[in-house]
């Protein structure tokens, strides 16, 4: 059972195609794991349907279907979208953690090589790039009873838990459960003693470390290449 | 190839053809009779869309009307009328069609990723347990209460939808504060009885 969830502003900027790269991910993220939130955004997009079947329509140049219609059978570009998904995934992955992800974060992680850093004795981080620069998109992974330094955030941080669980002051979240995190907000999470956790993070801006030595600081950066 | 639409496109409805089984019929037999009909309804109402949400010339509106109706071929062949209208499948094209040509005008983002977000948005996204069931139950209500929402409401929704536009960024249009953009898409969707978030906030009663 989900028990935290994207709020609706989030499940409708989703929709409507407000949001960056990076926190689309995470939402499409969730969603693999949440019936409930699918259910919502299904709904916003029947929405954008009936919108746009109830919109005034705006004159086509005459030769435009013409023209569309020659380009039917010219050869799919291959950077079609349609076609990544199907790549067979690379090395880059090992299987391991492959397996433990859902498929769809495959698709991005098998286009890069996953460079997992240290932050502590139970805490690392792996940055994925979406080429974005105003986000900063990261697989987490605390270990069986690890904790994470205590950190506030200058930004707001999205994080959905895909494997395993952790726990801080306001409780406890497992996979599928999606959490965000205000400016302001300072919290200690912690893996479950059970087993690793892994988690997807979305930093909009970087985050402060509490109550430790600044030099942590650039550590914490993850810098999208 | 084109081939003949062997039987008229069923009047399934008084405002005109069964666009579900039309786009059907583009998927299994690449009929470019059907994709004309398509193209010739929801070619205007996509430039239509796109006009109001501003941003972009005509000429570049039907640059992005083409490109979906592009996709729109190519991916005719996954569209399940099941899972989601005619009219729900193409928004859902043309805001990932929009999207990327966004991505690729704006000038603060990289240009070297090759990801497009028809691959970043969940390819499931019409098909919850429920699909076919709330696909009519909330067309139909949808339909019922656009029309008698509050005007800044529909304001509201009407920059989200067009201009594909975040709640914070039509707060800063507006000069009205995040939380009362939140308030009126939540009252919206409680009008329009669409499904709201299940976390936190107060939750409609889903009556049919």
């Amino acid at each position: 059972m989900i028990n935290n969830h994207p709020n609706t502003q989030l499940l409708t900027d989703y929709a409507t195609g407000g949001l960056s790269m990076a926190p689309l991910i995470s939402i499409t993220t969730h969603l693999q794991f949440c019936d409930q939130c699918r259910e919502a955004v299904s709904g916003l997009n029947i929405l954008g349907g009936e919108l746009l079947a109830d919109c005034d329509e705006a004159e086509l140049s005459d030769d435009l279907l013409a023209q569309t219609l020659a380009m039917l059978d010219a050869p799919m570009a291959p950077s079609a979208g349609v076609e990544v998904a199907n790549e067979a995934p690379k090395s880059s992955l090992c299987p391991d953690l492959a397996n433990q992800l859902p498929k769809y974060l495959h698709k991005f992680l098998n286009h890069q090589e996953l460079e997992w850093r240290s932050l502590s004795s139970t805490l690392s981080v792996a940055a994925i790039s979406v080429g974005e620069a105003d986000y900063e998109l990261a697989l987490h992974r605390i270990d069986a009873g690890g904790k994470a330094p205590v950190h506030d955030h200058k930004g707001t941080e999205l994080t959905v838990v895909l494997k395993g669980s952790f726990s801080d002051e306001d409780g406890i979240y497992r996979e599928g459960d999606f959490l965000m995190r205000e400016p302001g907000d300072i919290h200690r999470p912690s893996a479950t003693q059970d087993q690793a956790c892994i988690c997807l993070s979305v930093l909009s801006a970087p985050i402060k470390l509490t109550g430790i030595k600044q030099v942590l600081n650039p550590f914490m950066r993850f810098n999208p290449s | 190839m084109v081939t003949h639409i062997k039987t008229k496109a069923k009047m399934n409805k008084p405002s005109g053809p069964d666009w579900n089984a039309l786009l059907v019929k583009v998927g299994s037999h690449q009929d470019k009779a059907a994709f004309g009909a398509l193209f010739s309804h929801f070619g205007p109402l996509l430039k239509g869309f796109l006009l109001k949400g501003g941003g972009v010339e005509p000429e570049q509106a039907e640059e992005l009307v083409q490109e979906t109706m592009i996709k729109v071929w190519r991916k005719a062949p996954s569209y399940a009328p099941t899972q989601a209208a005619a009219s729900t499948w193409m928004y859902t094209i043309a805001r990932n069609t929009r999207i990327d040509w966004l991505r690729k005008h704006a000038k603060k983002n990289h240009q070297t990723d090759e990801l497009v977000a028809e691959d970043l948005f969940d390819e499931n996204e019409e098909s919850s347990p429920f699909t076919a069931l709330i696909q009519t139950r909330n067309a139909s209500n949808i339909k019922e209460h656009l029309n008698s929402l509050p005007q800044e409401q529909l304001q509201v929704l009407t920059l989200m939808y067009f201009q594909g536009k975040s709640g914070q960024e039509v707060a800063d249009e507006l000069a009205i504060p995040l939380g009362t953009v939140k308030s009126r898409v939540r009252l919206a969707l409680q009008k329009l009885k669409l499904k709201l978030s299940p976390e936190g906030e107060e939750q409609v009663v889903y009556a049919s």
